[in-house]
């Protein structure tokens, strides 16, 4: 391999561990366990939304609802709760529903109704948007918020859903590590093991680089489509359920920024080992760089446009690994 | 004097009038015109509507309108500044008597405000500076607000501790509270800020969260959170807890709402005390400024909403778990009287 191979291929590793040294020295106490796990947690809802949207990249395609879909998820969680006073599990199921069924239908407009996949997931997300709104008349979901009829909400969040958010397991050192943390490492075990080394994995790659040769090949290229675009809703769905155990309630909002991080992990993952493809591996470790960077940044009093900025210099260096080192622009 | 048949015609009408009131007081008789008779027309122009805040803002001047008898349009931009300048012009053509501008841009609005007023409209703005001196400007005194919760502060923890300090520049309201904070940190030596962070990344109080969780571990020895944005306070209670460190830190901040108030209730929350306008009344207040100026009064050039501060030892000494509570056992919250003269009906008297 040439320098300009390492280059491509493990550059952006060493620039992850050169920030990593750099903070270590520049912050106190950014070395220590709980810094660690810490970062861990502020990565994990949209470390998951970016490994659901992985997915979609995989297949060519693109889901820009998943902010929208997490932010609706929370809604419903709270609203399953509060309003109807239900129980953890069927909060926990009504959220992966709407993921799946969300997905369903971006899948359906997608490769059915030939609705361009940036113009469907955006109308999706627009909808989505409003329609969280509708059950309380945007209000914000809380135990005690009074109804838009005047009765007051009493049920509330439950223990063993808040404990999604707030439990933490022991590892080495007592409550070290949040329930969230987990649910993210699994999920990109998981869809990392599945995109790299299941057929059905594979076949999804194929019809991302090919449609029309994976078509001719033989392969359910629509159903491969749809698969990808259910498990980034439900992907999604998951990150809106640790977002509502986390806040304890349900939260207006449109999930623009949960999106947009979501979208640069993935895209600053095309860098990692030189992939210049859309991969788990490679999500996950730039969700996490974000995260580095970010907690650095805030333990050294850099202001929020600053960390905005950085983040930007971050992904656009991202891109140029991707696109002008691998040469994949050229072709 | 002459007597027309004109006068004659008015004063039978003043008499069948004030029968129809003798019988039927709940109109009450004695407001001036043009509230004298049901129907008058008022806009509503709107630059934020989403959120809590917003949705109690609006619910207050629905009940004020209703309680006028007046015929309310609500135009909403949705953070659109040129449509919300386009909307005032739309109000202008429809006839209506007097508008309401509820926040925008001093830079988009100051002209479309100008507008309205020469066509012969009476407008008040609520939280945005329209530089225009028949306007009466609406306030809730975010400086006030900052003060109250500072001070709670400074009495709960005396007058020398390490700040962590959530703030956002270029947020009007959010800077108004700010120069509070500069006077405070002025006076009392003791009171150092040694970490400032914020963001407006939605949801807020996740990303605020993941901030202060930051703070936190490079600032072990803040004792006061000073967060005066309820969004960003709920973050840093978020971030607190996560930290274990919710005994040993207090929260102070601005605004309420009833999810606010079931996190100050929490058993050992850090979250000490809040200092709030209820945006309810500040909707009241609004259309009352507009209807004195309707009715030819002079409400004043600036019609300041106080606030009330409200502690957590409040919240669960009076068994309060709602904003419904809040403003049922805090007659201070309830109503503020800012702009009532004595014709003005009460929306919340019942």
């Amino acid at each position: 391999m040439t320098l300009r191979d390492h280059a491509i291929r493990y550059g952006f590793i060493v620039l992850l561990f050169g920030l990593v040294a750099y903070f270590a020295i520049a912050a106190d106490g950014f070395v220590s366990p709980q810094s660690a796990v810490f970062i861990f947690q502020s990565v994990a809802i949209t470390g998951v939304l970016a490994l659901g949207v992985t997915a979609t990249l995989v297949v060519g395609g693109f889901d820009l609802s998943i902010g929208s879909v997490a932010t609706s998820a929370m809604m419903a969680a709270a609203y399953v709760m509060v309003v109807l006073e239900q129980n953890a599990v069927v909060a926990v199921v009504v959220c992966l529903l709407i993921g799946a069924i969300v997905g369903l239908i971006n899948g359906w407009l997608i490769v059915y109704m030939r609705v361009p996949d940036l113009l469907a997931t955006l109308g999706m997300m627009f909808l989505l948007v409003g329609l969280q709104r509708i059950p309380t008349e945007g209000r914000s979901i809380a135990t005690g918020m009074t109804m838009p009829d005047g009765s007051v909400a009493n049920g509330k969040f439950g223990d063993a859903f808040l404990a999604l958010g707030r439990h933490r397991f022991d590892f080495f050192i007592p409550n070290l590590i949040p329930v969230s943390v987990v649910v993210l490492l699994v999920l990109a075990l998981l869809i990392w093991f599945f995109l790299e080394y299941t057929r059905f994995g594979r076949m999804m790659y194929a019809v991302g680089s090919n449609e029309r040769a994976a078509e001719l090949a033989g392969a359910p290229v629509k159903a491969y489509k749809i698969w990808a675009y259910v498990i980034s809703g439900v992907f999604a769905s998951i990150g809106g359920i640790l977002l509502a155990a986390r806040l304890g309630r349900g939260d207006i909002a449109s999930g623009n920024n949960l999106l947009l991080d979501a979208v640069a992990a993935a895209l600053i993952g095309y860098a990692v080992l030189g992939a210049a493809k859309p991969n788990a591996f490679g999500t996950a470790v730039g969700a996490l760089f974000v995260g580095i960077l970010l907690q650095g940044l805030t333990m050294m009093n850099a202001p929020y446009y600053t960390q905005d900025f950085v983040k930007g210099v971050v992904l656009v260096v991202a891109l140029v690994f991707t696109f002008a080192l691998s040469g994949r622009g050229r072709g | 004097m002459n007597i027309t048949r004109r006068l004659l015609g008015k004063v039978a009408l003043g008499l069948a009038g004030a029968t129809m009131l003798m019988q039927v007081p709940a109109f009450a008789a004695d407001k001036p015109a043009p509230f004298d008779k049901p129907g008058v027309k008022i806009a509503l122009v709107r630059y934020l509507s989403t959120g809590d805040f917003f949705q109690a803002y609006l619910s207050g001047v629905e009940a004020q309108s209703k309680a006028l008898g007046i015929d309310l349009r609500v135009l909403d931009s949705r953070q659109d500044a040129a449509l919300q300048s386009d909307m005032v012009d739309q109000a202008i053509a429809l006839g209506v008597q007097g508008i309401i501008i509820q926040h925008g841009l001093t830079e988009s609005m100051k002209d479309a405000a100008q507008r309205a007023v020469d066509a012969g409209i009476k407008v008040v703005a609520f939280d945005v500076n329209v530089e225009n001196p028949k306007i009466p400007q609406i306030e809730q005194s975010d400086k006030d607000l900052a003060r109250l919760a500072l001070e709670q502060a400074v009495k709960d923890n005396g007058d020398s501790w390490n700040a962590g300090y959530v703030y956002i520049a270029g947020i009007a309201p959010l800077d108004r509270r700010n120069e509070t904070w500069v006077d405070v940190k002025k006076k009392y030596a003791g009171i150092k800020e040694v970490a400032m962070f914020g963001t407006l990344d939605n949801p807020i109080a996740n990303s605020v969260a993941n901030q202060a969780r930051s703070v936190l571990s490079a600032h072990p020895d803040i004792k006061v959170m000073f967060a005066p944005y309820d969004e960003f306070a709920k973050g840093v209670k978020i971030a607190v807890d996560e930290a274990g460190l919710n005994k040993g830190i207090k929260i102070y901040s601005a605004d309420i709402s009833t999810s606010d108030i079931s996190a100050m209730r929490e058993p050992d929350s850090a979250w000490a005390a809040t200092a709030a306008t209820n945006p309810a009344v500040v909707g009241q207040v609004s259309v009352r400024a507009l209807a004195q100026l309707l009715a030819g009064e002079d409400p004043g050039h600036n019609v300041i909403v106080p606030p009330t501060l409200i502690t957590q030892k409040e919240l669960i000494d009076k068994d309060i778990k709602n904003m419904e509570d809040l403003s049922a056992k805090l007659p201070q919250f309830a109503h503020a009287d800012v702009a009532m003269p004595a014709w003005m009906p009460n929306p919340n008297a019942k």
